[in-house]
C-alpha cells in the first residue's frame, strides 16, 4: 500500500512495484492533467511536483512516493501564482494542442516561485524538460516572463 | 515502449539493511532516482531483479566539508549539487556539469552516485570527479575502501562494483590556489547527452602551472585522464602557446567511436577544441592571466 498526499489529500493506493506513478495517478487515480507522451522522462508532458521539485512522473516508481507530496495542476487551481501563469498562458496565446500545457505550468510555478524575476534564460532552462511540438516556444517563454512581471513588478 | 514487470522493489531505512539485502538476494540491483533505470527497463524490457531502493538512508545523501576534503553522499541529487556553494567554491568544474546534465526533472531526480554507476562513457560528472582526483568509497556488508574513482570504471555500463557491493561515497581534497573547468559540446544546447566532454584542473603559482590535469569523456569506452599530457605541461610557464600543445596531444589520447550522435573524426576535434576552452578557463578562474 503505497500512502501520500495528492494535492493536498492524503491517498492510499495499492500499487505493485512495476506501475509508475504516472499510471498510478492517471489511470488508476483519474488525474488526466498528467499527460503520458514519451514515457522515458524526455517529454515533460508527465511532469508533477514531488515536494514541490518538478520531476517526471513516467519514470518513477509509484511506492517511491511513500509518504511524499505530489502536485499537479489541479492541486494549485486556487493558487495566485498559478492564476497568474494560467492568464498569461492564454492571453498571450502559449497554448495551442494543450498536451505539454500542464507540464509546462508546473515547471514555470516551480521556477516563478524560487526566481520571482528570471532572465529570459532561466526561464529557457527551466522549461528545458519540456517539449511543445506546436508553439515553438515564443509564445510560453514570452507568458512566463509575463506573468513574473505581473506578480514582482518592477 | 515495454511495459514494466517482473521485478520487486525494496526499500530500506538503513545502509546496513540494504547491505544486507545486497548480499543476501540473488540479482540485487541499487535504484535512488531511476533516471537511467526504468527509461532502460521500457527500451529494453525489465530485469528479473530486487530493485533496492537507497532514497531513504539518509546518510547517503549531502555534501559535506570536513578536514580538507569535500564528502558527496551517492544519492546527493544533480540539483543538490548545482545548487550547492560549497561545490561552486571547490570544484567548479563540477557545478558546471550538473547544469547540463538532463533537465531540471531530471537533476532533482537523478543522483551523482547513479550517474557514475550507470558508467556512461559520456557521463558528464565524471570528468570533474577524476580531475579534482576524487575517490569512491566501495562497501559490502563485510568491509569497506576507497579506491581512485577512474578505477570504478571498466568500461561502457560497466563498473568494477561485485553483486554485493554498493557506492556509498565520494571525497576529493579542497586544495588552495585550484580552480577547474568543465565543457561539452552536444547535438543541441540543452537536455542532450554529451558528444565529448572535458574537464581541467589546475593549480597556478604565479604565471606557471604548479599541478594539471585533464579528463575526457565519450572518447573511449570509459571516461579517462590524459597523464601524458599532464606530465607535458606541468610546471611549465601558461600561455596560448602551451594551450595548443595540451589541447593537440589530447587529440592523441582520445580513442572515440563513430556513434549516432558523433563521427570518431569530429569527436577527436571538438577535444582539442573543449581542452582549450576549458584550460584558458580553469586558469583565469584562479586569478591566471593570458
Amino acid at each position: 500500500m503505497v500512502n501520500f498526499e495528492l494535492n493536498g489529500a492524503h491517498v492510499s493506493f495499492e500499487a505493485p512495484a512495476t506501475m509508475t506513478l504516472l499510471d498510478m495517478l492517471r489511470v488508476e487515480l483519474g488525474v488526466t492533467s498528467v499527460k503520458k507522451g514519451c514515457e522515458q522522462g524526455e517529454c515533460g508532458a508527465c511532469t508533477v511536483l514531488i515536494d514541490g521539485y518538478p520531476m517526471t512522473s513516467c519514470i518513477i516508481l509509484a511506492p517511491q512516493v511513500e509518504g511524499r507530496h505530489v502536485c499537479t495542476i489541479d492541486g494549485l487551481a486556487e493558487n495566485p501564482l498559478m492564476k497568474e501563469l494560467r492568464e498569461a498562458f492564454m492571453e498571450n496565446g502559449a497554448v495551442q494542442c494543450g498536451f505539454c500545457t500542464p507540464g509546462i505550468l508546473l515547471s514555470a510555478y516551480a521556477l516563478l516561485r524560487d526566481n520571482k524575476r528570471p532572465s529570459e534564460e532561466e526561464v529557457k532552462t527551466a522549461i528545458e524538460g519540456n517539449i511543445c511540438r506546436c508553439t515553438g516556444y515564443v509564445a510560453i517563454i514570452e507568458s512566463i516572463l509575463d506573468a513574473a512581471e505581473r506578480i514582482a513588478p518592477d | 515502449m515495454k511495459p514494466l514487470t517482473g521485478f520487486s522493489l525494496l526499500r530500506p531505512p538503513t545502509l546496513v539493511g540494504a547491505l544486507e539485502m545486497m548480499s543476501t538476494l540473488e540479482h540485487a540491483q541499487p535504484i535512488v532516482g531511476g533516471t537511467d533505470i526504468i527509461p532502460t527497463f521500457k527500451d529494453l524490457g525489465s530485469k528479473p531483479v530486487h530493485l533496492i531502493d537507497l532514497g531513504l538512508i539518509e546518510e547517503l545523501n549531502g555534501i559535506m566539508e570536513e578536514d580538507g576534503k569535500i564528502l558527496i553522499g551517492p544519492t546527493t541529487t544533480h540539483t543538490q549539487i548545482l545548487t550547492s556553494k560549497v561545490i561552486e567554491k571547490t570544484a567548479p568544474a563540477l557545478h558546471d556539469a550538473a547544469r547540463w546534465i538532463g533537465s531540471v526533472q531530471i537533476r532533482n531526480r537523478g543522483t551523482i552516485g547513479g550517474n557514475l554507476c550507470n558508467a556512461s562513457p559520456a557521463a558528464d560528472s565524471a570528468p570533474p570527479l577524476l580531475v579534482h582526483g576524487a575517490e569512491a568509497h566501495i562497501c559490502s556488508l563485510e568491509e569497506g575502501h576507497w579506491i581512485p574513482l577512474l578505477e570504478l570504471f571498466k568500461g561502457p555500463k560497466m563498473t568494477v562494483l561485485k553483486p554485493n557491493e554498493i557506492l556509498i561515497g565520494l571525497r576529493f581534497p579542497t586544495i588552495a590556489g585550484a580552480s577547474s573547468s568543465f565543457q561539452r559540446i552536444g547535438r543541441r544546447k540543452g537536455f542532450t547527452l554529451s558528444v565529448v566532454n572535458a574537464a581541467v584542473y589546475v593549480e597556478r603559482k604565479d604565471d606557471a602551472l604548479k599541478e594539471a590535469r585533464i579528463a575526457l569523456g565519450s572518447v573511449a569506452p570509459t571516461p579517462i585522464r590524459a597523464p601524458v599530457v599532464e606530465d607535458k605541461i606541468r610546471g611549465k610557464k601558461m600561455s596560448e602557446e602551451l594551450i595548443d600543445e595540451a589541447a593537440e596531444a589530447c587529440v592523441e589520447v582520445a580513442k572515440p567511436i563513430d556513434d549516432v550522435r558523433g563521427t570518431a573524426e569530429y569527436r577527436k576535434d571538438m577535444t582539442a577544441v573543449l581542452v582549450k576552452r576549458a584550460l584558458r578557463e580553469a586558469w583565469r578562474r584562479t586569478g591566471g592571466e593570458l
